[in-house]
């Protein structure tokens, strides 16, 4: 007893082979980081949230990383990246540099400009891919992420675009643009409402506003801008209060997570829900948590498309493991493996046409679950992300002018 | 009405109150939805149950995981508890007060100020992502219930039965083996199901010290429950919940010196 307790205690993470040196590493050919990563480690830290998505990663990919690769794949469930990139920061001013605990994240947004600004990320080794030619490095939407450079750190997982959901037995004909669906809020009071921002999905709807409100993006991408910022914000600031009454209990709380906002709707209090990742409302309705009538439909005018990647920081002591589980996890046999609605419905980061014949078989006999409007109808209206310096400001703005 | 019946209902209401928000989890781990306006749900599945308990979802992993660490850092709770006890509870010196105050201390403190300074110190010291590390973390607000309880039994405590048992050529450790182990057992045992208590719930402190690797089930818990996962959220709180429950039917007879007070009530 005393001494299975003492083994306990003593019990601490053993180091495998220690890859943390990511120059040496760049030096190597691919078969010789293979080498090096095998019989290791990766802790990949990822939002932990969906089943379909954990069993995902826990079964298809970490039984292929350990069959072809002899690799262990600890899957480490979070709930907000931001907390990770604190932790990695915290462990930076300690001055861990290379015995971290995060050998890989799931991370796209603001928490990549701020692993990027503040030297946290391990970058430039995307070239070593074999994988690496299936990605479209010349696609705007996949070399920035919110219009952050990605200069080689961070590798794409994903593709997603903005989408609403809505209850087909209850809402036959919902609005189909941006004005239409002011006007539906006041002509139906009490019937919707958005996260409030920093929410991630709350504050991707008020963009959308923003845009409506600027007509169009086009003059808000690039740098900041505060004049320009300034014109728009009063009219986007005009809208939302002017529909504030109109929302659900009279506007005077928000929902604070788009959690909240699901339940509403699941509960039939509002008639709307809306995601960043239309997959969800499939795996939503596989679940049983909304019904089978739901379908979902982007605007006419366009919604917002965005990429996810995984990033390796710059003192994961297993940075082989994890570049092989990069690699991976890019395959045309990976990415059509998420694809599949009843695995999770995953849009693919890489170009489908470059893919193996079989691949690109198996993507064409993919059936899109009902509930979940197919990707290539909603690209036929996308939308940039804006800069993350624009994003925390509307975030800010929102706080001050609508949410006070 | 009799005093046993009133001790009786008192103890049915009691029971109610703290059994009754469990239900619905209950029933949510079997729900296939389960949406307003609807009374119980329309469809039933085992889908979370099945999930709960798979390999996959790391549910039982991190319930092993929460029950050594709880374990471990009750043990070393006690052990310093025991010592410190015995001087606050029997003996009087200078700054006994300040020792008192500062003792109290993490348990007035949230984890949440505390926490970001800690974590700085354990990835100084090696500590941060080890299950050493999130033991040691949970010792902070686990001592104070500890000792307390400890230093209340050790105050009532006469040592002159050790001094007999002494005379009578008892051995340090006949001493308390025979003679303060039995006295102060009951507050050991107490203080003990407080520390297992507290450390079994901890979840912030676990989180940043333990950096996400050292997975407990409150983090799994919260990671369903933070994503609206109502099915699987439930069935987690239910696994989560069943040792506490366990142990304390087992220990209940041993705290009061009777059997657990509903059941006697009862019993004809």
């Amino acid at each position: 007893m005393l001494r299975s307790l003492a083994a306990l205690l003593l019990l601490t993470t053993a180091a495998a082979a220690d890859t943390a040196d990511g120059q040496a590493l760049k030096a190597m050919t691919w078969d010789q980081i293979v080498e090096e990563a095998r019989g290791g480690t990766v802790n990949w830290f990822m939002w932990g949230g969906a089943d379909n998505i954990n069993a995902y990663v826990s079964g298809y990919v970490a039984d292929r990383l350990k069959s072809d690769y002899d690799i262990t794949l600890n899957r480490v469930p979070i709930t907000d990246a931001a907390e990770i990139v604190n932790l990695v920061l915290t462990e930076k001013e300690a001055g861990v540099t290379d015995a971290g605990t995060v050998d890989l994240i799931w991370i796209n947004g603001e928490n990549f400009r701020s692993m990027k600004q503040a030297d946290l990320a391990f970058c430039g080794y995307t070239d070593l891919f074999p994988n690496n030619t299936l990605v479209n490095w010349d696609n705007p939407a996949i070399a920035n992420d919110f219009g952050v450079p990605v200069d080689g750190c961070e590798v794409p997982w994903n593709t997603v675009q903005f989408a609403f959901a809505h209850d087909s037995a209850t809402l036959v004909d919902p609005p189909r643009d941006m004005a239409g669906l002011l006007a539906w809020i006041k002509a139906n009071p009490g019937r919707f409402t958005y996260p409030a921002p920093p929410d991630f999905t709350g504050s991707v709807f008020v963009r959308h506003v923003f845009y409506h409100a600027a007509g169009g993006p086009d003059a808000l991408l690039g740098p900041f801008d505060q004049a320009r910022f300034d014109a728009v914000a009063a009219k986007t600031w005009a809208i939302l209060n002017e529909i504030e009454p109109f929302l659900w209990r009279e506007g005077r709380t928000y929902p604070t997570t788009v959690t909240q906002l699901n339940e509403l709707f699941a509960n039939g209090e509002v008639a709307f829900t809306f995601n960043y990742d239309p997959a969800q409302f499939g795996i939503a309705v596989q679940a049983g948590i909304y019904p089978e009538t739901v379908r979902s439909y982007g605007l006419a005018d366009g919604t917002i498309g965005n990429t996810n990647y995984t990033l390796i920081p710059f003192n994961s002591p297993n940075k082989a493991a994890a570049m092989v589980l990069q690699n991976l996890l890019l395959s045309g046999e990976a990415q059509l493996e998420k694809a599949k609605a009843e695995v999770w419905g995953a849009a693919p980061a890489i170009e489908i046409g470059r893919t193996s014949p079989q691949v690109q078989a198996g993507f064409a006999a993919i059936e899109a679950h009902p509930s979940v409007v197919p990707a290539a109808e909603l690209a036929k209206a996308a939308l940039p992300e804006l800069q993350a310096d624009w994003l925390t400001a509307i975030e800010a703005g929102w706080t001050a002018n609508v949410g006070n | 009405m009799t005093v046993a019946r009133l001790q009786l209902m008192a103890g049915v209401v009691l029971a109610a109150a703290l059994i009754a928000p469990l239900v619905p989890l209950a029933i949510w781990s079997f729900a296939h939805g389960w949406r307003f306006p609807d009374l119980m749900p329309r469809q039933y599945s085992l889908a979370a149950w099945t999930f709960a308990l798979s390999a996959q979802s790391g549910v039982l992993s991190s319930l092993w995981t929460t029950f050594a660490i709880a374990g471990a850092t009750t043990v070393v709770a006690a052990v310093i508890g025991l010592p410190a006890g015995r001087a606050l509870g029997l003996y009087d010196f200078p700054g006994k007060r300040i020792v008192l105050l500062l003792l109290i201390a993490p348990a007035l403190v949230p984890a949440i100020a505390i926490a970001p300074g800690l974590h700085a110190v354990f990835l100084h010291l090696g500590l941060s992502a080890s299950w050493t590390g999130v033991v040691l973390a949970h010792l902070i607000p686990v001592i104070p219930y500890m000792t307390l309880i400890l230093a209340a039994a050790f105050a009532r405590f006469d040592p002159v039965h050790e001094d007999q048992a002494r005379s009578l050529g008892a051995r340090p450790w006949q001493v308390f083996r025979h003679i303060t182990l039995p006295m102060i057992g009951p507050s050991l045992l107490i203080g003990s199901l407080f520390a297992f208590l507290v450390s079994w719930s901890q979840y912030l402190l676990t989180l940043v010290i333990g950096g996400g690797k050292v997975q407990t089930l409150p983090l799994t818990l919260y990671s369903f429950a933070a994503a609206g996962r109502n099915d699987i959220t439930g069935a987690i709180a239910l696994i989560y919940i069943l040792p506490g429950v366990v142990v304390l039917i087992f220990t209940a007879r041993r705290i009061t010196g009777r059997h657990p007070s509903l059941a006697r009530g009862l019993a004809p």
